[in-house]
């Protein structure tokens, strides 16, 4: 019976993992094929009758490298001084006293019900007086779309850590500062990496902003370059699913990479009463 | 130098804070507040008069300028169009007072820059002033043929009037169109749903996904990349793919659906209202479930070990430590990862925005498309903000909502 | 002490952060340097006209800033552009649409003194375009490239006889229906005629070609619906847009397809099923609409007059005719349409059908709330279209918005 039960539930986490990278495959596929085979009847094989890597030559031999680089040099950047910032926000939230703590937390999450566009124009207007468009400046507004989560994420989780660790350290004479940085913060490190990658992909898919404030084509990341794959009335097909491929990429070995320290507070098994 | 330790200490919390706040402040709180005064104005784009701010009257007198720069470059061209010797006098004659009134528009309003507050009591002698202009059109067609240089010179004079630039503060009155629009009241049922039932499915969904990412068993870290890749990749371009993939001819995945018997027809998927719907919950699971889960995998980690231990000595079954253990203590991550997606999902632009544009015939637009569309494309700025500053209140009640109904304690007290 | 040294070293690991990411690009020049904003030309014309007008001027010099070709897009970034006076850009090509907002906006600069300077007048240029960009008796536009739409046949499969009556333009929707009924699925084609409709400013063009510029919107979109419903065409034809119609045609898919001349150049380049031997050309039953690229100043240009200079070169005799001969687009300069070179190297100026099609085209309207009116046109068509309104509902919706 158990072993019925264990064999359905591969079965089905096979079925779902097959569901969730099925249309990355098929774009993988379709990525292979020839422009006239993206269309059409065609469009439906599984393989391209003739394989061809046109489109990813094509790719190379356009911005996309560069715009990689915008993009990880953005993210990275973003990523860094955001999860800071956050980090210590939220274990002045989580753990200090001080006036207007839930004020603070009720305008940080007031700021994540407007949409992006209504920061563009008003951003926008105030790059192009300090002359910041078409640079690596376009981290700061950034902090809009992704700061709110990072801090709550991490309240969450710094208000879990027992405190009674805090208050041994305390009692052995330890400032707030350093029970902060010796104690809570290597015990919190699954949700600083969580909060991390968050950041990171949330920058990286980020779309309007950076087409307004970087619209120079050396400047473009990603996700803008990707529109930019296209003629006057028709999509560059091929050129975008391989686009899709090569750009996804990146981020997946980010994923690799911080996952397993998103465990690592399950492995290390440090949070203990 | 002693003493700035302990007060630094003692006062952390400010100190700690201070820069996410100036982030917040510069990047989020003040380009909201300066967009959303907007709202209170009669504020487009396309028009000269309402391109701007204005609290009060004002005068666009670079705009009077050109007028009569360009009346006076038609009525030379008129001159060597007409013949009869009478209204080329009469031309002549108003050719001869536009420098004048010119000279006295500058003197009236005291400046030659653009465009200036005015001063009330002066319209009158303005529209004296146009009325001369006017007058003396009106002498010089009177008789003649209508022309395309007649029209022109009219069109060019109507500008007069243009250049008087009444206020545009209208107080409230956007706020009661959008209660009483049609359009809006639609969209935002449909961002509703879109909301509820993506959010629902993404949670029960990234819930046991991160259930199952919390285990150790083996291919765990294959397992984690593989069902994160949909939330890599950049929504715009998710969109797109989709909506190949969708597409009612060649689509593989409406092919699919329509061969397992899910629709009747392959282009039901974008062509019916309610189809559309569907598909558009269906990508945004697809790419937020993974997201969902990583919030909530965040929160199983921080549940301790020996607390299952502890209730699976009291011999409890695994749904009760599920219900008893699991769900209480993920609380908080709970509340945080529902109310950040609602947040998202109340905002969804990209997804719709590439996969239908709103269509069927309006069926699928969100609050933020009809918004977005209101404020970009056709530049109506005020009437945007007041769109969006309604859609903020009512994501902000149901935020209210969560917290109050969940009731997590964010703060140490 | 130790406390105080980690939270500076933070704070300063921060701030060095912040301030180590900003390159501005800034690098200054000799000579006066205008912006061009314009959208991608996937042909060798936009650089050569470039090269020329650089090559040929010592005081001014032009760089361009290439936009999305995603016309929406591109229209969003203009206005956050123009709206915050910014002279980022001191030229830029604009969709014939958008022409009218922006001149009621005060973003352009009139062009009639430079016109006139340069000994042309306004008449000199593609009618359609110019009208496009009059607004209150001022010109603010000159042409980049003209585009209209008309009907592409499959002349290896369409009879003669059909032929002459659709060349000649002497024909109506219920006619040109019959026959994509009677044609579909000869030649290996599976439709008879494809044309866009999807919810978006190319079904305002559609339905404007449908209900003869707006004259009769009942039956233009009672007939537009008997096509949409008819199995010569695509059963999704409601998300058709110009890809979908040069895909389906240019495969050899169907017998007909409403189109701007792009999808000539197209099949001239060899890479597809059906090349140019074997497409007709005609203009549509009421006329095809008239669309477009065309050149505007920003008001706020610091370098107005290498701006007008620009302007000049490429909307004038030379400028226009490299856009013909190298980018196959239809010149703006009238003269250039009787110049052997550009006949020579664009079969579309000398075939007798798209000759019809250009003697017959219809504009949308200019409006300064263009944008707000063809929204609504497109919501309520679509949503009739698609079975999801009714057909009064949606005639006095677009009658209504057109007032």
């Amino acid at each position: 019976m158990k072993k019925k039960t264990k064999v359905l539930g591969i079965l089905m986490m096979i079925l779902y993992l097959f569901i969730v990278i099925f249309p990355f495959i098929w774009v993988f596929l379709t990525s292979m094929k020839p422009e006239s085979e993206i269309w059409g009847d065609a469009a439906l094989r599984l393989f391209a009758n003739e394989v061809t890597f046109e489109h990813y030559q094509a790719l190379f031999r356009g911005n996309i490298l560069n715009a990689l680089k915008n993009s990880v040099v953005i993210s990275t950047i973003t990523t860094a001084y955001v999860t800071i910032l956050s980090a210590f926000c939220a274990y002045a939230i989580a753990r200090l006293k001080f006036r207007g703590k839930k004020v603070l937390l009720a305008v940080v999450l007031a700021t994540s019900m407007f949409p992006q566009m209504i920061v563009v124009g008003p951003i926008y207007k105030a790059f192009v007086q300090l002359g910041w468009t078409n640079s690596y400046w376009i981290t700061l507004p950034y902090s809009m779309i992704t700061l709110p989560v990072s801090i709550f994420i991490l309240v969450t989780h710094f208000s879990k850590i027992p405190i009674s660790l805090e208050e041994s350290a305390m009692i052995d004479g330890a400032s707030k500062m350093k029970t902060f940085l010796k104690i809570i913060l290597p015990l919190a490190l699954p949700g600083i990496f969580t909060s991390a990658i968050i950041t990171f992909i949330g920058v990286w898919n980020e779309f309007l902003l950076s087409l307004t404030l970087n619209p120079n084509d050396s400047w473009h990341t990603a996700t803008v370059a990707i529109t930019y794959l296209r003629g006057q009335f028709q999509i560059f097909w091929g050129q975008v699913t391989a686009a899709t491929i090569v750009v996804t990429i990146p981020t997946l070995i980010i994923v690799l990479l911080f996952q397993k320290q998103i465990i690592s507070g399950l492995t290390s098994g440090a949070v203990k009463e | 130098m002693k003493k700035i330790g302990p007060f630094i200490d003692l006062h952390l919390g400010y100190f700690i804070v201070m820069p996410a706040i100036i982030f917040i402040m510069i990047f989020s709180i003040i380009p909201i507040a300066e967009s959303l005064q907007y709202s209170f104005f009669d504020f487009q784009l396309n028009s000269q008069q309402k391109s701007g701010l204005y609290f009060t009257e004002h005068y666009n007198m670079g705009l009077f300028n050109e007028t009569i720069e360009y009346l006076e470059y038609y009525l030379d061209s008129e001159k060597t169009v007409q013949s009869s010797a009478e209204i080329i006098e009469k031309i002549e004659n108003l050719e001869s007072k536009l420098p004048i009134l010119q000279e006295e528009m500058h003197s009236l309003i005291g400046t030659n820059e653009s465009i200036v507050s005015l001063d009330v009591a002066k319209i009158d002698s303005i529209r004296e002033k146009n009325l001369v202009i006017m007058t003396g059109l009106d002498d010089i067609y009177q008789f003649g043929e209508s022309s395309q240089l007649q029209e022109d010179i009219y069109a060019v004079a109507s500008e007069l009037e243009t250049a008087l630039i009444p206020s545009n503060f209208i107080g409230l009155e956007n706020f009661k169109t959008v209660v009483k629009d049609e359009r809006a009241r639609h969209s935002l049922v449909v961002t509703v749903i879109f909301t509820a039932v993506s959010v629902a499915f993404e949670f029960i969904l990234g819930l046991v996904l991160a259930m199952i990412m919390n285990k150790a068993m083996r291919g765990q870290g294959l397992i984690r990349t593989f069902s994160l890749i949909p939330w890599a990749i950049p929504t715009s371009v998710a969109a797109l793919i989709w909506a190949y993939l969708f597409n009612g001819s060649n689509g593989i995945v409406a092919v699919l659906l329509e061969k397992l018997g899910l629709i009747a027809d392959s282009t039901d998927l974008l062509l019916t209202g309610s189809g559309a719907l569907s598909a558009i919950i269906m990508a945004d699971v697809w790419k937020t479930t993974p997201y969902m889960a990583l919030l909530l995998l965040a929160g199983l980690q921080t549940i301790p070990f020996n607390l299952y231990e502890a209730s699976a000595i009291d011999g409890a079954s695994k749904w009760k430590q599920f219900v008893s253990v699991t769900l209480p203590l993920l609380k908080p991550s709970i509340m945080v990862a529902l109310l950040f997606r609602t947040l998202d999902a109340f905002r969804v632009f990209d997804l719709i925005y590439v996969l239908t544009g709103g269509g069927p015939g309006g069926q699928t637009e969100s609050i933020s498309i009809y918004a977005y569309k209101t404020m970009f494309a056709q530049t109506r700025f005020g009437y945007g903000s007041a769109l969006v500053l309604i859609m903020a209140l009512v994501v902000g009640i149901i935020s209210y909502f969560y917290i109050r109904f969940l009731d997590v304690k964010m703060t140490a007290e | 002490m130790k406390k105080r040294l980690s939270l500076f070293l933070v704070l300063i690991l921060s701030i060095a952060l912040l301030t180590g990411c900003g390159e501005t690009t800034q690098a200054p020049t000799e000579k006066a340097t205008v912006k061009f904003a314009v959208q991608a030309d996937n042909t060798d014309a936009l650089t050569q006209i470039i090269d020329a007008f650089n090559a040929e001027n010592d005081n001014y010099q032009v760089e361009t800033v290439i936009l999305t070709n995603d016309s929406g897009n591109m229209h969003d970034l203009l206005v956050n552009s123009l709206s915050s006076n910014s002279a980022e850009y001191d030229v830029i090509s604009m969709d014939v649409v958008w022409a009218g907002e922006f001149a009621a906006a005060g973003y352009l600069q009139p062009l009639d003194a430079m016109i006139k300077d340069a000994g042309w007048a306004p008449t000199d240029f593609n009618a359609g375009s110019m009208a496009s960009g009059k607004y209150k008796g001022k010109n603010y536009v000159l042409p980049y490239f003209p585009d209209l739409g008309f009907l592409y046949y499959r002349s290896d499969i369409v009879d003669q006889g059909d032929a002459a009556k659709l060349q000649s333009g002497d024909y109506t929707w219920e006619d040109l229906l019959t026959m994509a009924e009677g044609y579909a699925g000869e030649g290996g084609t599976k439709y008879g005629h494809v044309y866009q409709s999807k919810q978006y400013e190319g079904l305002t063009c559609n339905v404007n070609e449908f209900t003869s510029n707006w004259s009769n919107i009942e039956n233009g979109l009672a007939i537009m619906k008997q096509f949409a419903d008819s199995a010569a065409t695509p059963k999704d034809i409601l998300v058709y847009t110009e890809g979908e119609t040069h895909n389906a045609f240019l495969n050899g898919e169907s017998v007909f397809a409403r189109n701007w001349p792009y999808m000539n150049g197209m099949a001239a380049s060899g890479d597809y099923t059906i090349d140019e031997s074997k497409i007709g050309r005609a203009p549509l039953p009421n006329g095809g609409t008239v669309g477009g690229w065309i050149l505007g100043v920003n008001t706020k240009s610091e370098r107005q007059e290498a701006a007008k200079a620009f302007i000049q070169f490429v909307a004038g005799p030379e400028g226009q005719k490299i856009n013909a001969t190298v980018g196959s687009y239809l010149p703006g300069f009238n003269a250039l349409l009787n110049d052997d070179e550009v006949k020579a190297s664009n079969v579309l100026l000398t075939d007798p059908g798209f000759q019809n099609a250009l003697k017959k085209t219809i504009a949308r309207p200019v409006a300064e709330n263009y944008s707000e009116v063809s929204d609504t046109i497109q919501i309520n068509a679509h949503a009739y279209l698609s079975g999801n309104g009714d057909l009064t509902d949606a005639v006095s919706a677009i009658e209504e918005a057109l007032k």
